[in-house]
């Protein structure tokens, strides 16, 4: 029997250079954790299409590289690199991470997997160097599309506000 | 303030955490400059000066009502922003929905064997 999804991701801005995402899973940890971090993994499901490149040397110090066709259509391929900072199988990895190949844009990237009762709650938490730089990548990332058609700008924590609106 | 001035957009206005505390204070409904001072404990300038920002792109409009100035949130001026953030978490959701799928595929597998 298929399970059931566990709901879509939530995305907030916790400082003007931070984003975080927390999505649950209906797995245990170690599975999760397995799924983010092993080559055969991540190329069947980080892209639209299994990913040309995927390379992860994971330990400390290792470098990862992912690239691919990152949407169904065959011409915006996308990349992502990084060198693992930290690892704690299985419950956090921190890394640099570099997407696009703009390294002046680089953040810190947090990956924690909270595990109760084998549902598996995933927070990232990409931390980037200043608001300028989160901006910048947050309006084409994650996957390379204008999220705001061109707008260009920032803004934060508004999902609270829109949320209580709504 | 050079940054206040550059605030041409709604994004660029609400970039500012006491911008976004006003907004929230805005929620609920219309207030008066006073009260917003002593909700969000911040001097009357600068709570004036944000006003003003917040007032020149259109996410709050103001009326007078005798010597009080009221300030209201303009809902309608919120909605880009709204497109905005569902896009941005369908963009993520897109990988996360096929991350799961994967997940269930292999607990699936596991249950088979």
């Amino acid at each position: 029997m298929k399970s059931t999804r566990h709901g879509s991701a939530t995305v907030e801005f916790p400082s003007d250079r931070e984003v975080l995402v927390t999505r649950q899973f209906d797995a245990p940890a170690e599975l999760v954790f397995d799924v983010l971090t092993k080559p055969e993994h991540v190329s069947v499901w980080f892209a639209a299409k299994p990913l040309e490149v995927c390379e992860i040397d994971l330990r400390v110090g290792g470098d990862y590289h992912f690239e691919g066709f990152i949407m169904d259509d065959d011409v915006t391929t996308c990349s992502f690199r990084g060198t693992y900072l930290e690892i704690e199988r299985p419950v956090r990895t921190v890394e640099t991470w570099v997407f696009g190949g703009r390294p002046d844009d680089s953040a810190v990237e947090t990956v924690e997997l909270h595990d109760e009762d084998g549902v598996t709650t995933m927070t990232t938490l990409l931390a980037f160097k200043d608001q300028a730089t989160r901006d910048a990548v947050i309006w084409t990332a994650p996957d390379g599309v204008h999220a705001a058609d061109g707008q260009q700008g920032s803004y934060d924590r508004t999902e609270d506000l829109l949320a209580s609106l709504a | 303030m050079a940054r206040a001035a550059a605030a041409t957009d709604l994004f660029t206005a609400i970039a500012e955490a006491p911008r976004r505390e006003i907004l929230d204070a805005l929620v609920d409904g219309e207030r008066p400059v006073g009260e917003l001072v002593e909700v969000l404990r911040m001097a009357q300038p600068r709570v004036s000066k944000h006003l003003r920002v917040l007032n020149d792109v259109g996410l709050v409009t103001c009326r007078a009502e005798g010597r009080r100035r009221l300030y209201r949130l303009d809902h309608e001026r919120l909605r880009p922003l709204h497109a905005w953030l569902e896009k941005y978490e369908r963009a993520w959701n897109e990988r996360l929905d096929r991350m799961d799928d994967y997940l269930m595929d292999l607990q699936q597998e596991e249950r088979v064997r």
